[in-house]
């Protein structure tokens, strides 16, 4: 059918913050829905915000609970969310108990009640809490067919009456073959709560949905006092792609850098500074973040291992003003180390302050820092996690310095210990030399994915103006290694007739 | 006795709704638990399987009062003020809000 002739179905806000989005707009009106999960993982609170959000005097929702948790309990204890409007209960919002129900006549006698206050109150949305209970008590005393046809009229009841439904229930995985309800369902949630080590991270799919593409695989969400926020795989940003007519270089804010890299690195690029410990990679980072203020870029700073107020005090000490554009809303850092974290949730912090902010740099200090904040299930998905908040990120315009400590080994040069250089479009790599018994720094820029870059291994200093090159180490072979040698040591070496290596032996 | 009867009985029809028959009864005993340590009067008095109470046999209406407080009292306990003061205007949907007034944990 065309576009004119097919009937549109509304779209309901779910009123959880990121749920919509991985809906594929909202939930669809009139749909019969089921929400499962085991104990604690947030069903009712979910369907609390769906009613809250939605609810009106003129077209209530009807809330019917089933011998589960008692109503003035769950009263007592969802009053507690933000979402929670007291105002409205028992006008927009009214708590139905169905237990003597169900004791006294069984299905018949649920659904009966159901009718009845349907027909009676006219509602928007019906929740049944829980509706495992009601169909197990069906199992025990019906047919296999008898709950079926339960379930059937229930769902034609509620269509009819152009009622959005959610059944709540605590299932099993298990249990999805062979259930009538699974199947006469349009939408179904399934909310997962895991425990990895001594942390639990909570997870949602959206296993079913009738009328509309969703997007598919897990998601996490957290359970705050606001209720549930929902954080999508793609936040909505696939297929989002931003194109660059030209490319526009951003300054380093170190300008004999930008000439190594051919301008400055290209907007839109992903940038990796790797180094040993107090190679200046914060430093360099922060000095990119500040050139971006001054050139009206606004930034964002995630950072894990010091707090917004220190970040900004270590800058000042290399003349960066950081404390004003932080005021004044041009810049913000982003603290998160709450050892729980999922990159999603992180994504979602960094693209609240890209709107708040409007910002086109990105600072992560470091990859490190951030591995250590996600929660031990997320850390085996590190790589392809990074892979889609960089990939979403650099899509939406925003050019990304992360930063990396790698361990310094003075034989080999390594680029990433995470193997992730191939996620980045640059790589400036910093690092150690001895020379003449004393410990210089050397940056080269190793990878510029859209342009030329200096071959140039550059010595570096730090000082209170911030880094600071020098000139290109002439004189030495094997620089990278972290051991140089004195080209002329080597020269010498080679006008020797015959050279060998004299082993110097002990016993001599 | 009248009185304490229709109160009763406007407050079991939306409370048996909202936390059903059982959730009902069990507040109800509970509160008049409480109220029977403070009124003597009431020692007689039990609820019903179906919520409403029986026994009453004319003592005095403050008794009456002490058992309602209690309920009231519990009510908040449980789900707060704001809440409840809902749940009983829709049990006197004729009743001011004015006239609703909740002061430490006992109704007017």
């Amino acid at each position: 059918m065309n576009e004119q002739t097919r009937v549109k179905i509304n779209q309901l806000p779910t009123g959880v913050p990121g749920l919509d989005e991985i809906l594929g707009g909202g939930l669809p009106e009139f749909s019969f829905n089921i929400i499962a999960g085991a104990p604690g993982c947030g069903k009712t609170t979910l369907a609390h915000q769906f009613i809250f959000a939605n609810a009106t005097v003129d077209r209530p929702a009807l809330y019917f609970t089933v011998m589960g948790e008692p109503a003035l309990k769950m009263l007592r204890y969802q009053q507690q969310f933000t979402f929670f409007d007291a105002a409205k209960l028992n006008n927009a919002v009214r708590f139905v108990n169905l237990s003597q129900d169900l004791i006294d006549r069984g299905l018949e006698g649920v659904l009966e009640e159901i009718s009845k206050q349907v027909e009676g109150v006219n509602p928007s949305i019906v929740v049944v809490d829980s509706f495992r209970t009601v169909l197990r008590s069906g199992m025990q005393e019906s047919s296999e067919m008898a709950v079926q046809t339960f379930v059937q009229q229930l769902a034609l009841l509620l269509t009819s009456w152009e009622a959005t439904t959610f059944l709540i229930g605590e299932y099993s995985e298990a249990e999805v073959r062979d259930n009538p309800v699974f199947t006469v369902a349009d939408g179904l949630f399934w909310l997962f709560q895991q425990v990895d080590r001594n942390s639990v991270v909570r997870k949602m799919q959206i296993m079913k949905l009738r009328g509309q593409a969703s997007v598919p695989g897990l998601h996490t969400f957290r359970i705050t006092e606001e209720g549930l926020q929902a954080f999508s795989r793609t936040l909505g940003l696939l297929g989002q792609r931003k194109t660059f007519t030209s490319i526009k270089r951003l300054s380093m804010g170190i300008s004999a850098l930008d000439e190594m890299m051919g301008g400055g690195v290209p907007e839109g690029d992903s940038l990796l500074i790797a180094g040993s410990s107090g190679t200046g990679k914060s430093l360099m980072a922060t000095q990119f973040l500040a050139a971006g203020i001054r050139a009206g870029e606004p930034g964002i700073a995630a950072v894990f291992e010091e707090r917004p107020n220190e970040y900004t005090a270590r800058a000042s000490e290399f003349g960066l003003d950081l404390q004003t554009p932080l005021a004044e809303g041009r810049l913000e850092v982003i603290y998160l180390r709450p050892l729980d974290l999922s990159v999603d949730e992180m994504m979602q912090e960094i693209l609240d302050a890209v709107k708040r902010t409007g910002a086109k740099r990105l600072v992560i200090d470091s990859l490190a820092g951030f591995e250590m904040a996600l929660a031990p299930a997320f850390r085996a998905d590190f790589r392809e996690s990074l892979y889609r908040m960089i990939f979403a990120l650099t899509a939406i315009g925003i050019t990304i310095l992360s930063t990396l400590e790698m361990p310094e080994t003075f034989t080999e040069l390594l680029f990433s210990s995470y193997s992730i250089s191939f996620l980045t479009d640059d790589i400036i790599r910093m690092r150690y030399v001895e020379i003449e018994g004393q410990l210089s720094q050397i940056l080269m820029v190793v990878k510029m994915r859209r342009g030329v870059h200096s071959r140039d291994i550059r010595q570096y200093q730090i000082t209170p103006e911030g880094i600071v090159i020098g000139e290109r180490f002439r004189n030495y072979v094997d620089l990278i290694t972290g051991i140089p040698q004195p080209l002329s040591v080597l020269r010498s070496e080679e006008t020797l007739p015959n050279r060998r290596v004299e082993i110097p032996r002990a016993d001599r | 006795m009248q009185a304490l009867h229709r109160v009763c009985d406007k407050l079991r029809r939306p409370l048996t709704t909202l936390a059903g028959a059982a959730g009902f009864h069990s507040l109800l005993a509970r509160a008049l638990t409480l109220a029977k340590k403070e009124s003597p009067l009431l020692s007689g008095w039990e609820v019903r399987s179906d919520g409403s109470l029986q026994g009453m046999n004319g003592e005095a209406v403050q008794s009456g009062a002490v058992l309602l407080a209690h309920f009231i009292g519990l009510m908040i306990t449980l789900i707060g003020e704001p809440l409840t003061i809902r749940l009983v205007q829709d049990a006197w949907l004729d009743l001011p809000e004015s006239q609703l007034n909740i002061e430490g944990g006992k109704s007017e």
